[in-house]
């Protein structure tokens, strides 16, 4: 049993954010308190050791909920694997992520759904839910078993990675989905106008030669997709959305009730293209970096709620494959271990988002939105917590990452603020940085 | 001045000083190309690597000649018959070219940043003979010494590169270095390859190459990649030539004796014509010689000693 004394809970479930007591008992929050006194404590605790945690000067949260990792198992286990992905989500301060389901092969049958999730069960650290393709093999053709999916477990479904070209499949999608109520995940990205664009097309991509990709190739299937939703009443979730006609488009589309919620990566809130060299392949991500025009749009629909979510999109590679020249390298950052850190260092810490807003963004609206497990303390719920230290500080180092990606644009920096004890489902599984 | 640096990968990160240094030098190195007997022991003993991994015969050729009248070895890596068609990364040809103890690396590659990519990881120099769509900068300096032999002082002339810009190395590599000498520098090509955002290289741009002809001392076609037009860059050769190729009648309008520059190899009839390609405003032949005499420069400033200073 566990006794957080003076600690900074926040839990916009609940709309708190304060400084309470709080109990984590067989394996579920007991009770938040304003504060408790020893007697009271140890008659709850019926004779079961008790362990004192000075909170003062920390934060209590809802463990965070990551809707967007790729664990890269099966198939690509030497980028990741379910085992060293849910611990560096742990490590990150994640308790639930899903797996987007572009491994090799794709997740898109029931007996697929059921090895990543049996995996994950293995594994023991995060609550991993898969999430299957929209279609089979993702070849935007034809759907998936998605009833059956569901039963064996998929938490959604996207084709992510790629963007479904075809607007009938997509509609389609959207109709059939409503047998399983789970969301459809949209990879917003045109695929004639993406072409074999490495970076935002704009000034930077000019000047360095590298082909760009307009904002265009997100913008027109974000209101393709809207439309679509809005015509079938399907539920669907848009992905890494990076553009502020994106983030325009979803504000008129929620204004007019379609059922629609959207996430953002942390590193389109933090960098823009305008930063990103002509080697600086680990900032070489899809959707790729925006303007700085972008990245305010962003904040700003985060704060307001037009952005409903903060998700990592985890994309690992290895070394060789970031190693190379630009235009061969692939896209996608690494981000489980070190995103919570670098939204408060670069965002909560600066004043640009609260703390309370981004615990809402990363745990209560996507276990609302997905159905999951977690993003509460009300007492009683599953203890899934994380205790941050905002004064702790951690170089990022390839030795100290428990993730086989090393490919974050924050490696051999100082990041200040950590999660330094997490748990799942009241079980201690990270303590001081170091994997229980 | 003191010669500072290990690579050549680009002229928009190049001062004007390192820029004059190299086209004095260069100046020097014509004089020796134009000997008779032209073959210096200079460098001796030193080995440059040429690695080309795109098809190239002009620049290939001008790099080896510019080594070997150094008295340097040089050695080409063709992709073809490398290991690179058995999957071997730049990152380890790197390396391996490393260990084998070469003085300079030659680099022809088809990604931009590859020569930077390369530069970053090995302690020999590198010269960028072309990356991607990014910087041609031994292209570039040989286009500027030709209009100073023309020319004199560039300062204040006015300069028009014509054609695909957003695709061109060239080009780019051409608006850095013109512009850092006090050129008047003009972009013109059809809206589909020159966008808009190519004013972040900062100089002029218009669609219309009559408009930007008068006045200019320098005008400079760039090779059109007949691919491109399957892309739907542009609907035809045919209206393509019409509307940016470089003919007797349209030269006229620069009101000068302009002078004419073109990469090479040509699209003859395409962005230039037969009469203009073989006329006397056009230094195309002067540019490859050139080419030989900048390339000597280079490579004598990165690996010929502690000096770097020719008399």
């Amino acid at each position: 049993m566990w006794w957080l004394k003076d600690v900074w809970v926040i839990d916009p479930s609940q709309k708190l954010s304060a400084s309470r007591d709080v109990l984590v008992k067989g394996g579920k929050v007991l009770e938040i308190s304003a504060s408790m006194m020893e007697e009271e404590v140890s008659a709850i605790a019926q004779g079961e050791s008790v362990e004192v945690i000075n909170g003062k000067g920390k934060y209590l949260f809802p463990g965070l909920i990551d809707v967007h990792t790729h664990l890269r198992e099966p198939g690509q286990e030497d980028k990741e694997d379910i085992l060293s992905g849910s611990r560096a989500a742990v490590r990150g301060g994640f308790t639930t992520i899903l797996a987007m389901a572009n491994t090799q092969p794709v997740i898109d049958s029931r007996a697929l759904i059921e090895f990543v999730r049996m995996q994950g069960e293995r594994a023991g650290y995060a609550h991993v839910h898969p999430i299957g393709t929209v279609t089979k093999g993702m070849q935007g053709i034809e759907l998936v078993e998605m009833a059956n999916m569901k039963e064996g477990g998929a938490a959604a479904f996207s084709d992510d990675g790629k963007n479904i070209q075809n607007a009938e499949v997509m509609r389609l999608a959207l109709e059939y989905a409503k047998l399983t109520g789970l969301l459809i995940i949209s990879h917003c990205e045109d695929k004639d106008l993406a072409g074999e664009g490495q970076m935002r097309r704009g000034v930077a991509s000019a000047r360095m030669g590298l082909k760009g990709i307009p904002a265009s190739a997100e913008s027109v299937i974000v209101a393709r997709d809207l439309l679509l939703a809005e015509e079938t009443k399907g539920k669907l979730h848009l992905a890494h959305i990076s553009t502020v006609e994106s983030v325009d488009l979803i504000r008129r589309a929620k204004a007019r009730g379609v059922d629609v919620t959207a996430e953002v990566n942390p590193h389109h809130l933090i960098f823009c293209d305008e930063q990103l060299g002509i080697t600086e392949t680990v900032l070489k991500v899809n959707p790729p970096l925006g303007s700085r025009a972008d990245r305010e749009a962003l904040i700003e629909g985060l704060c307001d709620g037009t952005i409903d979510m903060i998700a990592t999109d985890h994309a690992p590679h290895t070394q060789a494959e970031k190693a190379r020249p630009f235009p061969e390298a692939p896209f996608g950052i690494a981000s489980l271990e070190t995103a919570l850190s670098a939204v408060w260092q670069h965002l909560v810490v600066p004043g640009r988002i609260s703390m309370d807003r981004v615990i809402e963004a990363w745990s209560v609206s996507p276990a609302q939105r997905f159905e999951l497990q977690g993003g509460s303390l009300v007492p009683g719920a599953p203890a899934d917590l994380v205790l941050f230290d905002p004064d702790f500080t951690e170089v990022i180092e390839p030795a100290t990452l428990v993730s086989k990606g090393r490919n974050t644009p924050f490696l051999n920096e100082t990041l200040q603020g950590f999660p330094v004890m997490v748990w799942v489902d009241g079980r201690l599984v990270q303590r001081n940085r170091i994997l229980l | 001045m003191k010669w500072q640096r290990k690579d050549i990968l680009g002229l928009e990160d190049m001062s004007v000083e390192d820029i004059r240094h190299i086209l004095h030098t260069a100046k020097v190195m014509k004089e020796i190309l134009m000997r008779p007997i032209k073959k210096l022991p200079t460098l001796k003993g030193k080995s440059v690597v040429n690695v080309f991994y795109e098809a190239s015969t002009r620049t290939r050729t001008s790099f080896e000649m510019a080594a070997k009248v150094l008295g340097a070895d040089t050695t080409s890596i063709a992709i073809a018959q490398s290991s690179v068609s058995k999957g071997e990364s730049l990152y380890d040809t790197a390396k391996t070219i490393q260990a084998m103890r070469a003085d300079l690396v030659i680099l022809r590659h088809s990604s931009s940043g590859s020569a930077k990519f390369l530069a970053d990881i090995l302690d020999p120099g590198v010269i960028n003979a072309g990356d991607g769509q990014h910087e041609h900068p031994t292209q570039a300096l040989l286009d500027i010494f030709t209009m100073e032999e023309k020319l004199g002082a560039l300062d204040g002339k006015n300069v028009v590169i014509v054609g695909d810009v957003l695709h061109s190395r060239v080009a780019r590599s051409n608006a850095w270095g013109l512009q850092k000498l006090g050129v008047n520098v003009t972009l013109v090509g059809p809206p589909t390859l020159l966008p808009v955002e190519m004013e972040g290289l900062g100089v002029k741009m218009t669609h219309d190459l009559n408009g930007a002809l008068p006045g200019a001392d320098v005008v400079m076609a760039l090779r059109l990649q007949l691919e491109r037009q399957k892309s739907g860059l542009f609907p035809s050769l045919r209206e393509y030539s019409q509307l940016y190729g470089l003919t007797t009648e349209r030269l006229k309008k620069t009101g000068k004796e302009s002078i004419v520059l073109h990469p090479g190899p040509m699209n003859r009839g395409v962005e230039i014509s037969d009469d203009v390609a073989d006329g006397v405003q056009a230094l195309i032949e002067k540019q490859v010689t050139n080419g030989v005499a900048i390339r000597m420069a280079l490579i004598y400033l990165l690996i010929g000693g502690s000096g770097n200073v020719v008399a």
